[in-house]
């Protein structure tokens, strides 16, 4: 879990520094303001070690294809993970987190050859002759890391042929995160492989309360492969199950965020947009379960939000509960530098109690 | 509808009849540009303005006047306002109706002013002293004091005063926020100079 991170150079973050975070982090702001990079910005962090990790980020905001120019040398794969572009100076990110303690993710994009990258490892004789073999790097993406004990490094490189490869091989991440586009629905087939995940260690009960609050008739959820692809599907009592995709946009949504709750323990569930879907009238129930599912899975959030009454919600939800592990973060742009606010809970129950916006 | 801050000049007060009652006297003194906004309560005035600092574009806020009623005890009253604005990071003033701090630059007026107990009912009601008919609403409650046996007089008799007072206006009933509205409240007395000169401070 996350106590602090800090992030420098990233997307539209010069610098930003976010503390006295909790169990479950609401990010708020308005458009334009870093709250997607926010998230970004953490999932790379999670990944820890893996540069790979920034090729999803496009994705993440539905950009699912990007044309890579290999006879353009100004220009790389990364550029707009750097602030204002300039990749002459390296992403940092730092974070400080119940797992691995403080760490620290460096990232700079380099012009260099693959043969320059095998000299600066020419322990790895086996890598130094694979590398060798392939045509002229291109682009590199170096990522280093820094941790409590221990430092490494990863490359990934575009070659001229445009395959990317990736020298080491990456060590798993240290915890899990996942992350929840607003613009992009999770594959049904994922949501259902996690769903297993769940049954197989008999917590699939969780999911099918939490779900219960959009559905009050659904009496059991399960995984079927109809035609070839495994879904998931629901028993609201009508003769027959349904497909999950068909009971709405809000229950696939609030199906998939406690499935990655429930398939991140110790980890991290990233959600952009997290109201998306959902009807106001439920969301201070969907943000107590979110609040339980966390608690018991030992599973941190961040969530964006445009809504008030998603703040409300999520306030009068932690309000309820005996250690109100919620925190509001607010990112403002301040002479043209984003910053972020966090409102403890006597200064968020005031903001809303005396109509001060607080978005 | 959440209150944004539009002005980079603001006024708090206690209430919604607080933030009409100082937009009256500052349409009347030609004073814009300053926003008043309620914290519903000198409760909530040590939560409150911490959460002011954090709402969004308080940042560009200059200046920030604090009205509060005086109560019992003005000087307990300006402490407590102390107390919050130190909790809220925002500079201390060392009296009432001095400036303090650059940006934003603070003021903070205790009401009726003074160094007097009472509230914005006994600052109008000063205005209103000279008016003959204030000699009429004191006979209104002597005659009752004198006639009604067992009379309990209203545990609040600024305010009783007042709207006895309202209650004889050609628009008889409003209270004080709307009578000031309705142009009722004698701007010009000398009552008010210590509120005006608090309100250019702010504006200033």
């Amino acid at each position: 879990m996350y106590r602090s991170f800090e992030i420098k150079n990233f997307r539209c973050f010069d610098h930003l520094n976010l503390t006295d975070l909790a169990r479950v982090n609401l990010i708020a702001g308005a458009n334009n303001v870093g709250k997607t990079a926010l998230l970004e910005a953490l999932f790379l962090h999670c990944g820890a070690y893996n540069p790979e990790l920034t090729l999803r980020l496009n994705a993440f905001r539905g950009i699912l294809e990007v044309k890579v120019s290999v006879a353009r040398q100004d220009e790389s794969l990364w550029d707009s993970l750097f602030y204002q572009f300039d990749t002459s100076k390296k992403i940092e990110l730092s974070g400080d987190n119940t797992v691995t303690r403080r760490r620290v993710l460096r990232l700079k994009v380099a012009h260099s050859s693959v043969e320059s990258l095998v000299q600066r490892q020419p322990e790895d004789a086996m890598q130094a002759s694979r590398i060798a073999g392939v045509s002229r790097a291109l682009q590199t993406l170096e990522l280093e890391y820094e941790e409590d004990k221990h430092k490494g490094k990863c490359i990934l490189s575009l070659d001229q042929s445009g395959v990317l490869r990736m020298e080491p091989a990456p060590p798993p991440p240290p915890f899990p995160a996942f992350f929840q586009s607003a613009s992009v629905q999770i594959a049904h087939s994922e949501d259902a492989e996690r769903f297993s995940n769940m049954e197989i260690q008999g917590k699939q009960d969780v999911i099918t309360q939490i779900l219960r609050l959009i559905e009050p008739r659904l009496k059991r959820l399960a995984v079927a492969a109809v035609s070839g692809t495994p879904m998931l599907y629901g028993d609201v009592g009508m003769g027959r199950m349904l497909p999950l995709a068909l009971m709405g946009g809000g229950m696939v949504r609030l199906a998939s965020l406690a499935l990655h709750i429930g398939n991140a323990p110790k980890g991290i569930v990233l959600v952009d947009e997290v109201e998306n879907g959902l009807h106001h009238s439920i969301l201070p129930r969907v943000w107590r379960a979110i609040g339980e599912a966390a608690r018991e899975f030992d599973t941190q959030v961040f969530a964006t939000t445009h809504s008030l009454e998603c703040i409300s919600a999520a306030h009068r939800a932690f309000s309820e509960t005996e250690c109100y592990d919620f925190r509001l973060h607010r990112l403002e742009k301040v002479n043209g530098v984003i910053r972020a606010i966090t409102y403890d809970r006597e200064a968020l129950e005031t903001a809303l109690s005396v109509g001060l916006e607080v978005r | 509808m959440a209150v944004e801050i539009v002005q980079p000049r603001l006024l708090v007060v206690e209430g919604k009849e607080d933030e009409m009652f100082f937009g009256a006297l500052m349409r009347h003194l030609a004073i814009d540009g300053i926003q008043p906004i309620s914290l519903q309560g000198k409760n909530n005035y040590r939560s409150g303005l911490k959460a002011l600092t954090l709402s969004p574009g308080f940042n560009e806020v200059v200046s920030l006047g604090i009205v509060r009623d005086a109560d019992a005890d003005a000087q307990s009253a300006f402490q407590s306002v102390c107390d919050a604005l130190k909790n809220a990071n925002l500079p201390v003033p060392t009296a009432p109706l001095q400036l303090a701090g650059e940006k934003p630059r603070v003021a903070v007026i205790i009401l009726p002013g003074g160094n007097q107990p009472g509230t914005v009912e006994d600052l109008c009601l000063r205005a209103f002293a000279h008016d003959t008919a204030m000699h009429c609403v004191d006979q209104y409650f002597e005659c009752l004091q004198r006639r009604q046996e067992n009379y309990s007089p209203p545990s609040n008799m600024s305010k009783a005063r007042i709207q006895v007072y309202l209650a004889s206006r050609p628009r008889a009933g409003l209270r004080l926020e709307e009578a000031a509205e309705a142009g009722y409240i004698p701007w010009q007395n000398r009552a008010f100079d210590e509120v005006k000169l608090f309100l250019h401070q702010v504006a200033s």
